[in-house]
Parts: structure tokens; C-alpha cells; sequence
């Protein structure tokens, strides 16, 4: 038995009988072969996120699934960028707290710079699109779906954007990332389209937890433990993660899958 | 001996393998005139039945007065964008002049035959004036085979408007002759074309952005289109 | 150890204190001692002329080219170490056809002059990183002659990299009279045909041997017509024949 997997598959006599083995994709004496992002492993479900009168709002639940089992109960996915952006994430959770990083590493440069530039809800934006388009061109994703959430630039002005593993970009009132965006989206379109600019503070986490309500009635992969996240004139703020109420007292007389006798 | 489907601890909950291509679709169409060209894009964006934005615009005004509308797969049209702009200013510096619409066609073919083998996935009409004065404009496939028309619309209901162009701009199985349109006569024929694409193709909607561009300048225009 | 004045001309890239470059001022120098050559800008096209050493008569004379192509609108005159001039027309020729490739338009006379400059501070020692450069400086300079949308222009380069548009320059070993001939001569409302004879007329001044057919080359850039004609030519000894009847 060869315990090196970068001679499998090669002839034991090497280059002698049959030419020489190319190594290039793992060397012989490596114990594992490059390898690239097939799946999400750890993965966070949907981020929400809407415009509402006094600036914008994120949410999303704190769970970390491994497959179908429900690994880690209290991961938080909202993060802040800088001191006028949220960045939400869906997606494989390691590939996530490696783009915190990367965030972490063009913020404190730009701060010790000090050449009078702030990294706004725009420009880191733009940056995570770039570094997912540049992921995705070399086959190598970072897979997620990303939600941007803050002030658009030194003119100020409300900034609500996505970026996804393929690079795909928009900007748009109401964001939901994975499920979110067949369940919560229309509801969302629903609430806020037109009203941007009316919706109070209050008006606006009642939407987003209705919301998340119901994608934790319908989400097998969801957790009514969530987060939000807000940014308006006073700056960030994410909330410690808190319990939606949930009703499940219907569920008793349902036998089967539901259908009535 | 296990099963694949057994030994495999996780399963991917959304994709179970990577595609770094995607259609966002989106319908764009370009008109030249005898001193003007009418160009003219959705700007809705969707991926599979969803509807991301209302608005992402996808028709480009280039630095050196052209205009580039864009279909397919936004992340590289945006990516190619910004390849353009860059080239459009170097040859600036480096020729001290701006790029022609007849030499920006050529560098956009190159442009994305370099890529042949792993092409930018956007189909791009270019609409500008010629040398001369005259509206041109050129359309072409995602790896740089391009043709210049006189009307030309491509995208996801680029099949649903060609045919409406062909009789309505090239007077094609019509008795009356073919006669130059004005600029009123083409953008009324854009917004009715895209009014109706918008009934038949759940990819085309929202709203529809009109380039005019003359030798006095550029000009756009928002028309609002069915949501639904 | 401490370098005398007369050493600063041992590194190519050393400047002297007073602020110079010896070896490109040497290359330069290497000019004076090349063949004359001519070019005059006119309204309808430029005329480029130089003279041929014909150091032996057992010598071809045909086989001696000064004049040479870089594209179809574009033509080059050159006196001083002709041999290097070849690394720099080869390098015209290919940014003329990669503009040409990339953008489906003719460059233009200037752009392909830039280009050629480009090349000529390239010399000196190169760091481990960059690709080997030449060793000394190009000693050899250009008459650059075209026809693009600004109409006929003459282009003269230097081995220093610097380029200048001139009416008409001449340039070589009887470049001083010629250019003084020049400068007499000239005229902004001069015919193509008028400068053909000037610059023959000017070279004849200037050449050590008697000039005839076979010892000058004369080309011409003229505009090229939706029909194909026009753009670089050679003249035919015909033509000089015709031109040089005229010089008496």
C-alpha cells in the first residue's frame, strides 16, 4: 500500500517505463490534493434587509446548520464594517469569518492611512465584488451571499446591496438572500416598495421580525433566535440576539401531514 | 460498502456543484438613424424565477461618447465595463484622441475573443455614430463575433422584438418604401416593442432606459414598464 | 575611489556631474559620421531621401536600404548604425499592425514615433526581476514619415529617445548644410513633386560622391484614396532619373 494519495493512480516504476508522472496537481510526497469549494459546509440560512425612513435594516437568525443537524445555535452573521456598514451573510460560515478578515485587514489599513478616505456601505460593496468575481473567475468561491447595509458614501445617503459567489451585484429597497428570497421577499416588495422613505424605526422591525417569523415556520434550516441590525445618523447598532415569538399550539391537532378527515 | 449518498456526511443544501455562470437576463436593442442612434435596455434583473432588482441598468454610456447595452450575465458586463473604460482612456493618453465608435467595435471584439476559452458570458450591442456622422450600430456574441446593422435587439426577448424591427425600422414585407425614421418615430417603435416584450417575457420589465445620441450629445430617458 | 571627469562615460546610465549622459551623446555623435538623409513635409505628402555609399564598385547598390516600410501609410529614413534601426522598425512594424489588429484603423505617425522612443532608453543594466535590456544606446536616428487623419507629418528621433516634428529636417554627415539648404528652400505651399527635387537638390550639395539613380533612394507618403492608391512608395530609378534631369 502507498500511503502517498499523490502517487495513486500513477505506475509504481515511475518515469522509467512509462515516461514521466506530472506531479502538478499534488505532489508525490503531499498528503492531500488541491482542492477547491465543492459545497458549503457549515451554512447560515436567509439575511433580510430593508431601506426604512431613517436609514437601513438587516436581520438574520444565529444558527450554523452542518447539513440537516443544527451544529451551532448561536453564530453571529451580521457584522460590522467599519463605522457606517453592516455586512450580512448566507452560506458556508468558515468561508464568512475569512471575508470578516479580509474586511477587518482593508479597514484598519485605510484607517492608519489617514489620508482623510472612509470605506462607506459603497465602496466595501464594491470591494466584496471584486473579491467574489475574482474567487469565482479562479473556480475557488467563497460561497455565500452577501448583504451590504449602510451609509452610501461621504455625501451620506441609504446603501442596500448584494453580492453572491458569482459576483452578481445589485442594489435594491428590499434584499433576502437564499430562502428569504422566495418566502420573505414578495412580503417584504409588499411592505416597504414606495415607502423607503416614510417607514418609521418601529414600522420597520415589525416587518423584518414578521418576516423572520415566518421564515422559521417554513425554514427547516432556520432559528427563531435572531439578530438585526441598523444603521441610520447614530450610526451602527446590532441588537444581541433575541427569541421571536412563535406559535405552534395549531400544530397539536394535526395528524399526518395535515389534511382534514 | 456504503452508498455515495450514505458516506457523505453533509449534503449541500442549495448547489451541489459549481457554476460560475449565471443569466440575468434582460432585453436590449439599438436603432441607428441617419445622424442619430436610439439605444435602449430593461432594467430589470432577475436569476431563475427571481426578480433581484427593479433596477440594475445595463446600458452603458461609454467615456468617448458611444453607448454599450449589455445582456446575460451582469457580473461580467460589469466586469467588461470597467476593462472598456480603462482601455478608452489609455488610448486617450497614448493617441490623444478619443476612440472611435468603428475602432471601440474592434477592440470590443478582441476583447472578448481573448477570453474564447473562458468567455464573458454577455451578448453587447454597441450603438454610436460613425466616422461620418451616421448612427451605427454593431451587436455581438459572447466571444467576439460581431456585425454591424442597422437595428439589431438581442437579449431575452431579443427574439420577441427582432422580427417587430425588421418590418417596423427595415420596412421588411411592407409595400410602402423605406423611408428615414426621426428620432420621435424610433423611440415611440423602442417603447411600444418593449411595452410588449414585457407581456410575453417574465425576464424583460420594470423599466426601460433610452439612450439618444446625436453629434450634439447624449441624452436619457426612463419609461416605466409592467412590474408584474 | 574617487572617478575623473573622463570616467563618467564608462557606465551608460551614470550621469557626469554636470547633469550629462556621455554614451547617449556619443550615439548621438555617431549620427554625424552616418549618410545623409532628407525629409520634407508637404501639403499633398511627405518626401524622405537619402544617399547610398557606394564605397566600391564591385558593391550592389540595390542591396543598400535606407528607406523602409513600417505600414502602408507609414515610411522610415534613417542614417547612423543602420543595423540597430532594425530592432526599431520591427518593433513599428508590429505596434503599427497590433493597432491595426485591435482597433481596425491605421495609427497615426505620432503614436508609432512614441513607440519606436520608447524603445530607446531601454540600455543599461537590468535588475534581476526585469527582462534583459539592451546594452548601449540605439546609434542611429529616424526620419519617421506618414499620413494619418491629421494629414502628411514627418517625425525625427534621436538615440536619446526624443522625437520632433519637423517641415522638413535632414539629418547624417552633411546634415548641418543640408539643413541649412533647407531652411533656405522651404515653403509651406511647396508641391510634392517640388520637394522631390529639393531634396535631391539638397543631398547633392552635401554628397562626396556625384549623385545619380543609383547612389540616392527617394520615397514618397502620400494620402490613400478609397480607390487603394497612394500611401509609401519607393521612386523608381525612372522617376529619379526624371527628377535628377530636373536638378540642373
Amino acid at each position: 500500500m502507498d500511503y502517498f494519495p499523490g502517487n495513486w493512480g500513477n505506475p509504481r516504476t515511475g518515469g522509467e517505463t512509462y515516461g514521466p508522472v506530472s506531479h502538478k496537481a499534488m505532489p508525490a510526497n503531499h498528503a492531500t490534493p488541491t482542492t477547491r469549494t465543492q459545497q458549503p459546509i457549515v451554512t447560515g440560512t436567509s439575511v433580510l434587509g430593508i431601506k426604512y425612513k431613517d436609514g437601513v435594516m438587516l436581520a438574520a437568525d444565529t444558527l450554523a446548520s452542518y447539513g440537516s443537524l443544527a451544529r451551532f445555535r448561536d453564530v453571529e452573521r451580521l457584522i460590522k464594517a467599519g463605522d457606517s456598514t453592516v455586512v450580512g451573510a448566507s452560506g458556508d460560515i468558515s468561508d464568512f469569518q475569512h471575508i470578516s478578515h479580509m474586511l477587518e485587514k482593508i479597514l484598519i489599513k485605510e484607517y492608519n492611512t489617514e489620508d482623510g478616505h472612509k470605506l462607506y456601505a459603497r465602496h466595501i460593496h464594491e470591494y466584496l465584488s471584486r473579491v467574489m468575481y475574482n474567487r469565482r473567475s479562479n473556480f475557488n468561491p467563497l460561497w455565500n451571499s452577501l448583504i451590504v447595509a449602510g451609509v452610501r458614501d461621504r455625501d451620506g445617503g441609504k446603501f442596500l446591496g448584494f453580492v453572491d459567489l458569482q459576483g452578481t451585484t445589485y442594489e435594491a429597497s428590499t434584499v433576502a438572500t437564499g430562502y428569504g428570497s422566495y418566502i420573505a421577499q414578495p412580503l417584504l416588495r409588499k411592505a416597504v416598495e414606495g415607502r423607503e422613505d416614510t417607514l418609521t424605526e418601529e414600522e420597520a422591525i415589525k416587518i423584518l421580525d414578521d418576516c423572520m417569523r415566518v421564515l422559521y415556520y417554513r425554514d427547516a434550516r432556520s432559528l427563531n433566535k435572531i439578530q438585526r441590525a441598523t444603521v441610520n445618523a447614530s450610526g451602527v447598532t446590532i441588537t444581541e440576539p433575541y427569541e421571536l415569538e412563535s406559535e405552534w399550539a395549531f400544530a397539536e391537532g394535526i395528524r399526518g401531514y395535515g389534511a382534514t378527515e | 460498502m456504503l452508498s455515495h449518498a450514505t458516506s457523505c456526511p453533509v449534503q449541500a443544501p442549495v448547489e451541489h456543484r459549481f457554476s460560475p455562470y449565471t443569466d440575468n437576463g434582460g432585453t436590449t436593442l439599438a436603432i441607428a438613424g441617419d445622424d442619430f442612434c436610439v439605444i435602449a435596455g430593461d432594467t430589470r434583473q432577475s436569476e431563475g424565477y427571481n426578480i433581484n432588482t427593479r433596477y440594475a441598468p445595463k446600458v452603458f454610456q461609454l467615456s468617448n461618447g458611444a453607448v454599450l447595452a449589455t445582456g446575460g450575465m451582469y457580473a461580467d458586463a460589469v466586469t467588461l465595463m470597467k476593462r472598456l473604460e480603462q482601455r478608452l482612456e489609455w488610448y486617450r493618453h497614448q493617441h490623444e484622441k478619443e476612440m472611435s465608435c468603428g475602432a471601440l467595435a474592434q477592440m470590443l471584439s478582441t476583447i472578448l475573443y481573448h477570453k474564447r476559452f473562458f468567455p464573458y458570458y454577455v451578448w453587447n450591442t454597441l450603438g454610436g455614430l460613425d466616422e461620418e456622422g451616421h448612427g451605427a450600430v454593431y451587436s455581438y456574441d459572447p466571444v467576439g463575433n460581431y456585425e454591424k446593422h442597422k437595428w439589431n435587439c438581442s437579449g431575452s426577448a431579443g427574439h420577441l422584438i427582432q422580427p417587430f424591427l425588421d418590418n417596423q425600422i427595415g420596412f421588411k414585407h411592407q409595400l410602402a418604401n423605406a423611408t428615414s425614421l426621426t428620432i420621435p418615430q424610433v423611440l415611440k417603435i423602442t417603447k411600444d416593442a418593449f411595452t410588449s416584450a414585457t407581456e410575453r417575457d417574465i425576464y424583460t420589465g420594470d423599466y426601460l432606459e433610452l439612450f439618444v445620441v446625436t453629434k450634439e450629445g447624449i441624452t436619457k430617458e426612463k419609461f416605466e414598464l409592467k412590474k408584474d | 575611489m574617487f572617478l575623473t571627469r573622463s570616467e563618467y562615460d564608462r557606465g551608460v546610465n551614470t550621469f557626469s556631474p554636470e547633469g550629462r549622459l556621455f554614451q547617449v551623446e556619443y550615439a548621438i555623435e555617431a549620427i554625424k559620421l552616418g549618410s545623409t538623409a532628407v525629409g520634407i513635409q508637404t501639403a499633398e505628402g511627405v518626401v524622405l531621401a537619402v544617399e547610398k555609399r557606394v564605397t566600391s564598385t564591385l558593391l550592389e547598390p540595390s542591396s543598400i536600404e535606407k528607406i523602409m516600410e513600417i505600414d502602408q501609410h507609414l515610411g522610415c529614413a534613417m542614417s547612423g548604425l543602420t543595423a540597430d534601426s532594425r530592432t526599431m522598425i520591427d518593433h513599428a512594424r508590429v505596434e503599427a499592425q497590433n493597432h491595426w489588429f485591435t482597433y481596425n484603423e491605421r495609427i497615426k505617425v505620432e503614436s508609432v514615433t512614441q513607440a519606436v522612443c520608447d524603445l530607446a532608453l531601454r540600455f543599461g543594466e537590468s535588475a534581476a526581476s526585469e527582462e534583459a535590456l539592451m546594452s548601449r544606446p540605439f546609434g542611429v536616428a529616424l526620419l519617421i514619415a506618414g499620413v494619418d487623419e491629421k494629414g502628411p507629418q514627418l517625425f525625427h528621433t534621436d538615440p536619446s529617445g526624443t522625437f520632433m516634428r519637423y517641415d522638413a529636417k535632414a539629418i547624417g554627415s552633411g546634415s548641418e548644410g543640408a539643413q541649412g539648404e533647407l531652411q533656405e528652400q522651404y515653403h509651406k505651399s511647396m508641391t510634392l513633386k517640388e520637394a522631390e527635387v529639393l531634396s535631391l537638390k539638397v543631398l547633392k550639395q552635401v554628397m562626396e560622391e556625384k549623385l545619380s539613380a543609383t547612389n540616392v533612394q527617394v520615397a514618397v507618403v502620400t494620402p490613400i484614396s478609397a480607390d487603394g492608391t497612394g500611401g509609401y512608395r519607393i521612386l523608381l530609378e525612372e522617376e529619379l532619373q526624371e527628377i535628377i534631369a530636373q536638378l540642373a
